[in-house]
């Protein structure tokens, strides 16, 4: 079976006239428009198989989103190849367009004054969406997403989050095969972040679409996607399963000692960094490649009870990823 | 724009939504169905004025009476609110959702015109109706002008609408789509039949007014219905008419797939 998502050296270019301050250089400005190229999305290839859920993951201003609105049809690449699910994207066919979703946090399909159930049945219709399918996915959509009676409120009644739900069902009552999602959770409180993400999973299981989605929270990503794709500026950072991600990003190791009794701790050389002491509990910071070193120093010369190593916590890593002094 | 089995019953369903939201702002559809009738009385006070007890040109008051409350619901009608509803969805990148559903943007824009003039005729008509009571126009109505009549009135309005969309889509390309819309605005004023029925245009200047498409948006379903054109006038205006229609057409599709080309590049 062919990938779903299969993109070739995609680069999305900008042109943005440059914005001069002062009264002189926007007076020269008019004269001769100068123009800026922002390299949004500068040569990225990936693939990505039915019913895989993946992560997009990157800083602001990454390119995220331009990648999802070229995925999604919205925009024309300045070059390179995508195929989803056998179509071009930007021709927009119906029947990609009945086959996809792209749901973004800020978007605004529904009717604002009228209850969703409205704005719902006019996606029926333009989807063509039969009767007896039309209900079920309500029915599921509303089971999974606990819609209960959020459908008959004026949509500008309900919260930032239960909009956002019916944002999604509104997004997904075609059943699309393919799910682009832009930042789902965001501005949303913890325990609705949860349940958007407890969704997203239920809804992956129970249909096998598949999934690309973008957040910049770690939680979301951690809970979704075993395999991550990080972009920066533009480019391909990263592509495979989240644990490779901390592997080979993590810059240090934390390691964790339970002595049997209190002792002075030895010289660790400048090799480690005592990130605290509890009790009889020890925690230092080491480097990835010193950390043997560390932890065999560690062992033979304290009266360890327990010993653990742990990689960071993967919002430390990403940031580190980032910051580009990775490996 | 194909017409698929499915963007006719969206188009529908997005009218009878449109309707339902038409009326959260009755009291901005109030405010415009009022001008819409003071506009056309104002018209009518002044040739009253001018015309008194005689005529202008063979138009007696209780003519120019006829036509511009024939006027009131032709302008309701054919009236172009498209650079008002379509133009800031463009600007403001609210375009995108509908671009996402298999159903060209411009039905939605259709869907808000049929749903504001329901809407706003409701409340018109009761007004006009009082009108007719009090000023007694005399119309002179055969069943055959009233036939044409629905034929001209169904075609102002579709061209009307079609220039109204190409103006809106020039959103895509300048915030100042406004400015180009007044141009439009003020030649159907002076040739549209809107401060003078077009029979009473000086004759240059009435053959201008035959040949350009603004008449055919707004007088010209009025001409018909009052019989105030000979078999000639009328067949020419209708091949005209006719002819502006499928230009428009063309002209509409021809701006939209720039205007997606464009959307599409520099970022939707
Ligand atoms: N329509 C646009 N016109 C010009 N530049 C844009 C446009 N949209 C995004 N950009 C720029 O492209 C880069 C990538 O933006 P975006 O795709 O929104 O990133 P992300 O979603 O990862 O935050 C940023 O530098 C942004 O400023
Ligand atoms: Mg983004």
């Amino acid at each position: 079976m062919p990938p779903d998502i299969s993109v070739r050296q995609l680069v999305k270019h900008y042109v943005v006239p440059e914005r001069a301050g002062g009264l002189r250089a926007s007076f020269r400005s008019v004269l001769r428009r100068k123009h800026r190229l922002v390299r949004a999305v500068d040569g990225i290839s990936f693939e990505v198989e039915r019913g895989e859920v993946v992560g997009f993951l990157g800083p602001n201003g990454a390119g995220k989103t331009t990648a999802l609105k070229v995925l999604s049809g919205l925009l024309h690449p300045t070059d390179g190849q995508v195929d989803v699910l056998g179509y071009t994207p930007w021709d927009r066919r119906a029947e990609y367009l009945s086959r996809i979703t792209l749901i973004m946090g800020q978007r605004q399909q529904l009717f604002w004054d009228l209850p969703a159930a409205d704005s719902f049945l006019v996606n029926k219709a333009v989807f063509g969406i039969d009767d007896a399918v039309y209900k079920r996915t309500v029915d599921l959509l509303t089971e999974l997403l606990d819609l209960g009676d959020l459908l008959t409120k004026p949509v500008r009644q309900l919260s930032l989050g239960e909009r956002m739900k019916v944002e999604l069902a509104a997004g997904l009552l075609h059943t699309p095969r393919v799910l682009f999602l832009d930042e789902p959770t965001i501005g949303l409180d913890v325990t609705m972040q949860q349940r958007i993400r407890e969704f997203v999973t239920a809804y992956n299981a129970e249909t096998g679409a598949t999934v690309l989605l973008t957040s910049h929270y770690m939680a979301d990503v951690k809970a979704l996607a075993r395999r991550v794709i990080v972009i920066d500026q533009g480019k391909l950072l990263y592509d495979g399963a989240l644990a490779g991600l901390v592997q080979r990003y993590a810059p240090h190791k934390t390691i964790t000692v339970h002595l049997e009794r209190s002792v002075d701790l030895p010289d660790l050389n400048g090799q480690a960094e005592v990130l605290s002491v509890e009790g009889l509990q020890v925690t230092v910071r080491a480097g990835k490649d010193d950390a043997p070193e560390v932890t065999g120093r560690l062992l033979t010369q304290l009266p360890i009870a327990d010993l653990s190593v742990e990689d960071p916590p993967l919002e430390e890593v990403i940031d580190q990823v980032f910051r580009g002094d990775g490996p | 724009m194909i017409l698929r089995r499915t963007t006719l019953a969206g188009a529908l369903a997005l009218t009878r939504a449109e309707i339902a939201d038409m009326f959260q702002y009755r009291v901005v559809l109030f405010l415009y169905s009022l001008w819409e009738v003071v506009h056309p009385i104002v018209y009518l006070a002044v040739w009253g004025a001018i015309a008194g007890e005689g005529d202008v040109g063979g138009l007696r008051l209780s003519d120019f009476a006829a036509y511009y409350l024939t006027f009131m619901l032709v302008s309701h009608v054919t009236a172009a609110i498209e650079i008002y509803t379509f133009g800031p969805m463009i600007q403001q990148g609210e375009l995108s959702p509908h671009l996402l559903r298999p159903m060209n943007p411009v039905w939605v824009a259709a869907a808000r015109n049929i749903s504001y003039k329901s809407v706003s005729m409701l409340l018109l008509i009761p007004v006009w109706i009082g009108l007719v009571i009090i000023l007694r126009p005399t119309f002179s109505i055969t069943a055959g002008s009233a036939l044409l009549f629905v034929v001209a009135l169904v075609v102002a309005a579709l061209l009307s609408f079609l220039v109204g969309t190409t103006f809106a889509l020039l959103a895509f390309w300048t915030t100042r789509s406004f400015s180009f819309w007044e141009i439009w605005i003020g030649l159907t004023f002076l040739l549209g039949g809107q401060i003078a029925p077009v029979e009473l245009l000086p004759g240059f200047v009435q053959n201008l007014a035959t040949a350009l498409p603004m008449r055919y948006t707004l007088g010209f379903p009025i001409e018909v219905l009052l019989n105030r054109l000979d078999a000639g006038e009328l067949a020419l205006g209708f091949v005209l008419q006719f002819a502006w229609l499928i230009a428009a057409a063309l002209i509409v599709r021809t701006v939209w797939r720039a205007g997606i080309r464009q959307y599409s590049a520099v970022g939707a």
